[in-house]
């Protein structure tokens, strides 16, 4: 055929028959692309674009009550496109993306098709609805379209006036060309009471949480605007593409524990799991098959879903009960994952799991049924000290890190530099906490020392971090 | 040239064709044509189809022709493959 567009079209009408396919009787597939000519679907601002109408379009699957869904989401020689299986009938389906495609503030941008198992399609015509009018000039669009009525620059300024800004991913508002506002932390001062009770505002403080751990530096071994630490596959650049594809799960996390009906709340973990393995994929997915953040996404996953389950009951949200509340909903978790380890091939295995077989350690599972004994105990009392006694952000973070590396059995350390690591990861902490830390110009001293060394050695204690992002969460709680 | 097997091209999404071909014992090319935009575009549609059917020399086959409003490039498109698949 020779054209990669026309290729590539087929080869997703080929995926989305396929996937058609294999749908359950009562399941439906939703398909996304862009409304937008070839040379404005392809490249970085089609992308972005297509990013964020697609989460976007999971955000709505979930508000409609219809979960979240099984998705995919690529980039194709055609532009970008994702796919999305729900648990409802083809109408029901089609419905919601009629709705997003009408009700969305983004929605014209988008072109939605549902399709049933075996591949049958429901169109506005056979719902009696009028059809799509044109982007450009209200028209029907498809004869407009088929004509080529309107020129690139038309459409393109007619995107940009429903967007607000520049072709791109939706809610970048800056003019295009100018540079990107500096990222900064904020003001000094306490997080106490920052976070408000709503699922939304849960889920943003899980978002400045990620960002707020991501941004602080230096980090010995760890990813920061300034470093790679110990990575070579991973950037600053990898964290923030990770954070904005995991923001609406940690707001879908406390929805899950807000919604919880059941009794005991362990029962919440089946849904909190299904949840978490779609986040999974979204994270690979931006990252381009990076692991930025797979243990984070359970432990702080879990700890937005506590907060939403005590908000919903109308308890007091308190950094201690939250984590308590997350205890209670993976009890049992260690000996349940842990019980069928030994028969399963090495190949398949989490590095928390590979961990447990050779040391016994329970990894962030275990720390989770713990309630956080190294966050609550350690890391979140020196983080409120470190902000009381007038230390930025950044650098009351890096402290906290600092109490982390000398109290975690950091599974990724283990696995990597074994126990030489964990002891290097202790003395060199101690050290640096015993020069005064961030706070005294010998502690910043030692600190970039270990930064220099860590690196050196391939060391990097991401599990401290996933920590670290934790206690950065719970400081916005009170007490 | 004749077609042998039935062959397909191109999909059912907006702005595509799908173009489905089957062999027949007829020797003339019989043509059904849908089409979304088919009061503006119907006759051009088919004036394409069977410009395409002369220029190959294909015989002994039904082309049915599904438009989602393709351009008139993509619909060339869509009918050369889908001819070039059933005649191969």
């Amino acid at each position: 055929m020779g054209n990669p567009l026309l290729e590539a079209r087929e080869a997703r009408w080929a995926r989305r028959l396929e996937l058609a396919r294999g749908l359950g009787a009562g399941g439906s597939l939703l398909s996304l692309t862009l409304r937008l000519p070839a040379p404005l679907r392809v490249g970085r601002e089609g992308a972005g674009l297509g990013q964020g109408l697609y989460a976007a379009l999971r955000r709505a699957s979930i508000d409609a009550g219809l979960g979240p869904g099984r998705g995919e989401f690529r980039l194709s020689a055609d532009g970008p496109e994702g796919y999305l299986e729900l648990d409802v009938g083809l109408a029901e389906a089609k419905e919601l993306a009629l709705g997003f495609e009408e009700g969305h503030p983004w929605g014209e941008l988008a072109d939605l098709d549902a399709m049933g198992p075996g591949g049958s399609v429901l169109g506005r015509a056979e719902l009696g609805r009028r059809p799509r009018s044109c982007l450009v000039c209200g028209a029907e669009a498809a004869a407009c379209v088929a004509g080529r009525s309107h020129g690139l620059e038309e459409i393109r300024r007619a995107a940009e006036v429903l967007l607000g800004g520049p072709l791109g991913p939706p809610g970048t508002r800056a003019a295009s060309g100018a540079a990107a506002p500096e990222l900064t932390l904020g003001p000094r001062g306490p997080w106490a009471g920052a976070m408000g009770e709503s699922s939304r505002a849960i889920g943003e403080a899980a978002l400045r949480a990620l960002v707020a751990e991501a941004a602080a530096e230096p980090k010995p071994g760890l990813v920061s605007p300034s470093s790679r630490g110990a990575h070579l596959d991973m950037d600053y650049g990898s964290f923030l593409a990770s954070a904005a594809a995991l923001a609406p799960w940690f707001e879908t996390f406390a929805r899950l524990g807000r919604g919880f009906g059941g009794r005991e709340p362990d029962e919440l973990l089946p849904s909190l799991r299904a949840a978490g393995l779609e986040a999974e994929r979204d994270m690979l997915a931006a990252t381009g098959g990076v692991n930025t953040h797979k243990g984070l996404i359970f432990s702080l996953g879990l700890l937005c879903a506590a907060s939403g389950l005590l908000a919903g009951r109308g308890e007091r949200l308190e950094a201690g009960a939250c984590a308590r509340m997350a205890a209670r909903i993976v009890r049992g978790i260690c000996e349940r994952d842990f019980a069928g380890l030994a028969g399963r091939e090495a190949a398949t295995l989490s590095s928390g799991e590979r961990l447990r077989l050779g040391s016994g350690l329970g990894g962030a599972r275990a720390e989770a049924e713990g309630g956080f004994p190294s966050v609550v105990g350690a890391s979140l009392p020196r983080l409120r000290a470190g902000l009381s006694a007038g230390l930025g952000r950044g650098e009351a973070l890096v402290d906290a890190l600092l109490v982390l590396f000398g109290q975690v059995e950091d599974s990724n350390v283990l696995a990597r530099c074994g126990p030489e690591g964990l002891e290097l990861l202790r003395s060199s902490s101690a050290r640096a906490l015993g020069l005064g830390g961030m706070a005294t110009e010998a502690g910043r001293e030692a600190v970039a020392a270990m930064n220099e060394e860590f690196a050196a050695r391939r060391l990097s204690p991401g599990g401290c971090a996933d920590l670290l992002a934790l206690t950065a969460f719970l400081a916005e709680l009170p007490g | 040239m004749k077609a042998i097997k039935d062959s397909v091209a191109g999909s059912l999404e907006s702005s595509d064709v799908l173009v489905t071909l089957r062999p027949s014992s007829e020797a003339a090319v019989s043509l059904q044509v849908e089409s979304i935009v088919m009061k503006q575009y119907g006759r051009r549609i088919t004036a394409v189809a069977e410009e395409l059917v002369a220029a190959t020399g294909l015989s002994g086959a039904s082309l049915r022709i599904q438009d989602r409003g393709a351009l008139e490039c993509t619909l060339r498109a869509r009918l050369e493959t889908a001819i070039a698949r059933a005649t191969a």
